[in-house]
């Protein structure tokens, strides 16, 4: 039958066509819940830094950001931007921004990076649709790509304004993932090379390239070891592989780390095997079976002996890198708590909790482990791969919270499989018979869209309670429902920005460094690039030393302003004193003489900060900068309101004086006293004027 | 002996010349008397007021101008001057001269504006002259340190005489203040009349000579934009004007002797004043509408804008921004703001000339009432001096033959062209520039003509059209062409799976 003058097969063309645009266009709509809620507006963290490159990007062009040393960072160490980055984001908006204005469409940079990840958001859709119909067919695409459009587990990573690689590199692993599969089925050079030139993108975009350069490799020793080398495999892993390495090595960052360090040997491995494999099978092909046992035999002892000795080789000039820190904890998670307290203080470096994978994939966990059979009981070279992604996703997952966003694809992908299926059985055309023989069908095919749809609406529902708030900016409510908006943050760094010196440094824990760089423009200490442990811990050690030490500290280190986040007015719990223990133990590391966490809890073993509170608390610095005068405003009998404690009655401070202080009493700026003019210390030029 | 008559004639046309080129001051001119008023009530402008009564004792010459002298010192923040004939009240036109050197006068020497008499002043008669001139920013605060809630005292500082490109017989200088004098210079002809202080009559000069001075309370908001810049969008296809302004404000009072949290919340609660400026308030036109205000780093949501209001029968909104933080003395703060008004209010039509009439500055008020809802008559205090102005006008695509007229003299009005918004040919920018704006041009209208045609109004929509064309048309020649050498085999799903 002809619709529109189309055949039936353009008609499901168009309609899939048409399918995939709503996708889309949901995938992208249902992210726009925080600009909606709260702005069009830059999130969290680690977006304010790749925010700052990109306008950096976009201002001095490609060749000043690939050799940008910002000295305003990590003062005095500064940080050599371009090689400590993965571009691949500031490359992107800025080809996006830069093209928009070629065509006289004069938008804001802000706004491209803001609206980035959304937009990148359809093409994962699209880009899993074409992966699920790799793997099985064009429903199952469409049904994976629908779960991709709206799963929390990737929404989470990018809602408008979470400007973050994570935003763009989910859509290259998928990309690259289908890819790699396509290129093992056509076997062309052609195709590898494009799965090489995906990668290479993903390289330069997420440090999670390396799941991708352990998951191939891994894919075809198992292909291997099944007994399914083929031409096919060979062409494409050994073109994709010298390819990829080779383009991924371009990445500064990334560098010379394919040769040596143990992520990518695993990678190299394989690519020695599939050519001793594919030399054992030309032999085979033209000897005797004797003969070619002989050889075998030979080539083995050869091989395993040569490699041993560049191993041993390579371990005694230590050019094999030793494994690092978040490495270990993806095996052991109790190993960051002890070792690493600087990884283990990232709530996002804590292993999962159960509840987490429901949250983040709903209905999606149930079909997942259905996928997997079908996966199994049709056990193709696309469907080993698949298998092996769901096992190992699913492990890291388990460890690391954050590592959900690599398993929600190929949850996605193997819950389309599954419902592909569903579908296929209850569906397929063939199986029409009189009216009471279709109730059962119906009844599974409505069950089952009752299930997807309370999927969709369970997404919407956690994007826009869990998944949208900016954290720079926060909302509460009114015991009369209204909407009153939390901006101290953003008070504060506009106060920096506008009415101190450019050159003038700012002190404060390390989460808050990418926000001044981006928000307030000043120096800092330290930031979320924590490269530099020492530099963190000294930061720490000022925080926690009492008054003079951290003054003589302060002024050796040239800082101007002192910020600090102090939560206790409107009961805002993740501020400086709750993190307070994190920064004493980072200093412990380093300055085990100088800080001990155990004085910082009281004689009956509490984290107390009222009058009950440890000496070492009640003299040390956060604590006197985040109480100072705080009790004059609440009144005697006042209470914390995040601790729940009394607060200390008095607090003395005479070496730093207040600049200012925000509407809700969450940031404190403090500046540093200079020197006194008489020579006196602070504390007798105080006791001097007031009497 | 035969006259030289060449070389007389040489003479001549070199005196000619040299008379052409210094435009000499019409000498002969005396004032007889000089009353000098400075009105300090409404800072951060100082309005100057000189009476003079003008005598041409030039034996034959008829004076046909009068010069005025501004002061080099105070040159760089004059807004504004104006000279009357104070009988008939006429305004005398008055243009800037640029002499190279003016007479006697040592450097660093005044500006000179002259100002052309309607009659020339016959020798022997008189004539009254009312000169008025407007500076911004000239008062300071003294001390310039104080306590958060302290008062604000603010200095005035002037030379006792006159500057006149005449003589003077006669002067005097009064000073009106707004608050409490706490000190002036005290010389012998110098006298306090509660909120004002005279200086003279002279007739050779103050005793001692030199500069006086008055201190004064004035605890009023005073700010200085530093920078200002408005911008108009004009949309014919949505009938839409559009209007931006970016502003970088410093608050004029004492700065801060150290900022006391606890103080600051304090006063809020007791609704007792202190040197903090909470609220701005523009006014906007009463069918404004998608309004917003942002800053460097996002929005500013602290803002509010009022119902309809009407005063002198004047119909008018206010937006009432909050800046992120309150304003102490010497803090700065920077934002831009904007909305959108109907365009036909501010268009007018005639075949395909089009006059856009629109305000040359909009205005801005410093508070720092304690008040939720700052009452309506703060808007028309101008307590905002705008020391650097830009207003740019981006007409439509395919707008030719622009012309702009503004009431007064502005430093510089250029034309630029600019692209935006998928335009082919692009459009013109009208730029004009002007440093110290007085208080009085808030009223003033800017008259931007131009050629317009119906043609200009559909260039657009016709060239997207044909490129999404093309585009749709390249797409369909690439998708019939064979690119590979053999023919394209038909798409079968039979070799896709892996066996």
């Amino acid at each position: 039958m002809k619709v529109l003058g189309l055949s039936a097969v353009d008609q499901t063309r168009l309609l899939r066509i048409c399918i995939l645009g709503l996708i889309s266009v949901v995938a992208i709509g249902s992210r726009l819940y925080s600009v909606l809620r709260f702005e069009s507006v830059i999130h969290e963290f680690d977006p304010w830094f790749n925010y700052r490159t990109t306008k950096y990007l976009v201002q001095h062009g490609f060749e000043k950001f690939w050799n940008w040393f910002d000295e305003s960072a990590w003062y005095p160490l500064g940080r050599v931007v371009g090689g400590t980055l993965y571009p691949g984001i500031m490359v992107t908006s800025a080809a996006i921004y830069n093209a928009l204005h070629a065509l006289n469409i004069p938008v804001d940079i802000r706004n491209v990076c803001v609206f980035l990840a959304p937009g990148f958001s359809a093409l994962t859709a699209i880009a899993t649709y074409q992966l699920g119909k790799e793997v099985k067919n064009e429903t199952a695409g469409l049904l994976a790509a629908a779960f991709m459009g709206v799963a929390p587990g990737y929404i989470s990573r990018s809602v408008a304004g979470s400007y973050d690689n994570e935003g763009i590199a989910i859509f290259l692993l998928v990309l690259t993932f289908w890819l790699w599969l396509r290129a093992v089925r056509v076997g062309s050079a052609m195709s590898a090379a494009v799965c090489a030139l995906s990668y290479f993108y993903m390289v330069s975009a997420w440090g999670g390239y390396v799941f991708i350069i352990n998951l191939v490799p891994l894919h075809v020793c198992v292909l291997l070891a099944m007994g399914r080398f083929s031409n096919r495999l060979y062409v494409a892993y050994s073109t994709f592989y010298a390819l990829g390495t080779l383009a991924s090595m371009q990445i500064p960052f990334v560098g010379f780390q394919p040769t040596f360090t143990s992520e990518h040997m695993a990678a190299l491995g394989a690519f020695g095997l599939i050519q001793v494999v594919a030399a054992a099978y030309y032999v085979r092909a033209r000897v005797t079976a004797v003969q070619f046992r002989a050889f075998v035999g030979c080539a083995v002892v050869l091989v395993a002996a040569l490699g041993a000795c560049v191993l041993v080789v390579l371990t005694m000039r230590g050019a094999v890198a030793p494994w690092t820190g978040r490495f270990y904890s993806l095996w052991d998670t109790a190993y960051a708590k002890v070792h690493i307290p600087i990884i283990a203080s990232v709530s996002e470096h804590q292993p999962t909790a159960w509840p987490n994978f429901f949250f983040d994939l709903n209905v999606l966990i149930w079909l997942f482990p259905a996928g997997i059979y079908f996966s199994f009981r049709e056990l193709s070279d696309n469907h080993v791969f698949l298998i092996l992604y769901s096992v190992f996703a699913a492990y890291f997952a388990g460890v690391m919270v954050r590592l959900i966003l690599t398993l929600t694809p190929i949850v996605c992908v193997l819950a389309g499989v599954a419902v592909a299926n569903v579908f296929e059985a209850y569906l397929s055309r063939g199986s029409s018979g009189p009216g009471v023989a279709q109730v059962p069908r119906a009844a599974v095919i409505g069950a089952v869209l009752f299930l997807l749809c309370s999927f969709q609406w369970h997404s919407s529902w956690i994007t826009s309670t869990a998944y949208s708030s900016p954290s720079v900016v926060l909302a509460s409510r009114g015991p009369d429902g209204s909407h009153h908006i939390i901006d101290d943050f953003r008070e504060a760094y506009y106060w920096l920005r506008r009415n101190t010196e450019p050159h003038e440094r700012v002190l404060s824990w390390w989460d808050y460094g990418y926000q001044l760089a981006g928000m307030a423009d000043r120096p800092t200490l330290v930031d979320n690039n924590t490269w530099n442990n020492t530099h963190i811990a000294t930061v720490g050690r000022i925080m926690a030393s009492d008054e003079d030490t951290a003054y003589e500290l302060a002024r050796r280190h040239d800082v101007d302003y002192v910020l600090v986040v102090f939560g206790a007015m409107l009961g805002y719990s993740g501020d400086d004193i709750n993190k307070f223990l994190w920064m004493i133990r980072i200093a412990q590391g380093v300055y085990p003489n100088d800080v001990r966490e155990q004085d910082f809890f009281n004689a009956a073993g509490e984290y107390a900060i009222g009058d009950t509170a440890s000496k070492a608390m009640r003299e040390s610095l956060l604590h006197k900068l985040c109480y100072y005068r705080f009790g004059e405003v609440m009144g005697a009998q006042a209470f914390d309101r995040v601790r729940k404690q009394r607060l200390p009655s008095s607090v003395s401070l005479h070496n730093f004086e207040e600049a200012y202080t925000t509407e809700n009493w969450m940031v404190r700026i403090y500046r540093v006293k200079s020197l006194d003019n008489f020579g006196r210390s602070h504390h007798e030029a105080a006791k001097f004027d007031s009497t | 002996m035969k006259p030289n008559w060449q070389a007389f004639a040489t003479l001549l046309f070199a005196a000619l010349a040299f008379s052409g080129t210094t435009d000499a001051v019409d000498g002969g001119l005396i004032n007889t008397n000089a009353i000098r008023t400075i009105d300090l009530r409404s800072l951060p402008a100082v309005t100057e007021q000189v009476g003079v009564v003008v005598q041409n004792s030039h034996d034959s010459k008829a004076a046909k101008t009068y010069s005025v002298y501004i002061p080099h010192a105070k040159a760089d923040r004059l807004a504004k001057v104006t000279v009357h004939e104070r009988k008939s009240g006429a305004e005398l036109q008055v243009s800037k001269m640029d002499n190279e050197h003016l007479g006697n006068i040592l450097p660093p020497q005044p500006i000179e504006y002259r100002a052309t008499l309607l009659q020339p002043l016959q020798p022997g008669e008189k004539i009254s002259l009312n000169i008025d001139s407007v500076y911004l920013n000239t008062v300071e605060p003294r001390p310039k340190v104080v306590e958060q809630t302290g008062d604000q005292t603010w200095l005035w500082k002037d030379d006792a005489c006159i500057l006149s490109a005449y003589p003077i017989n006669k002067e005097k200088t009064v000073v009106r203040t707004n608050g409490e004098i706490k000190a002036y210079s005290q010389i012998k002809e110098s006298s306090k009349d509660g909120k004002s202080v005279t200086f003279g009559p002279f007739i050779n000069g103050p005793s001692p000579n030199g500069p006086v001075e008055v201190r004064f309370r004035d605890n009023r908001e005073q700010l200085e934009a530093l920078t200002h810049r408005r911008e108009y969008f004009v949309s014919h296809w949505a009938n839409d004007l559009n209007i931006l302004e970016h502003y970088a404000l410093r608050n004029r009072a004492p700065a801060l002797e150290a900022f006391d949290k606890v103080k600051q919340t304090m006063s809020r609660f007791m609704k007792a004043r202190d040197n903090f400026v909470k609220t701005l308030l523009v006014k906007v036109p009463a069918d404004a509408r998608d309004m917003y205000v942002v800053d460097e780093i996002g929005n500013v949501s602290t803002s509010a804008v009022t119902r309809r209001q009407r005063l002198d029968g004047d119909a008018f909104k206010v937006m009432q921004l909050k800046p992120r933080y309150p304003l102490a003395g010497q803090w700065n703060y920077t934002w831009w703001h904007g909305y959108s008004v109907p365009l036909s209010n501010y268009l007018r039509v005639n075949h395909n000339r089009h006059a856009l009439r629109v305000p040359f500055i909009g205005s801005i008020v410093g508070s720092a009432s304690q008040k939720e809802e700052i009452p309506l008559t703060a808007i028309n205090t101008h307590n905002t001096a705008v020391n650097a102005y830009e207003l740019r006008i981006t007409l439509p695509e395919g707008a030719t033959n622009v012309d702009v007229r503004v009431p007064f003299d502005v430093d510089s009005i250029r034309q630029l062209p600019q692209s935006y918004y998928f335009d082919s040919s692009g459009r013109t920018v009208v730029v004009i520039e002007h440093a110290n704006v007085a208080p009085s041009a808030v009223d003033t209208h800017v008259l931007v003509t131009y050629d317009y045609s119906v043609l200009s109004l559909w260039q657009k929509p016709l060239v997207i059209a044909i490129v999404v064309f093309a585009l749709f048309a390249l797409t369909s020649l690439c998708s019939r062409m064979q690119l590979g050498l053999a023919a394209a085999k038909p798409a079968t799903t039979a070799t896709k799976k892996t066996q």
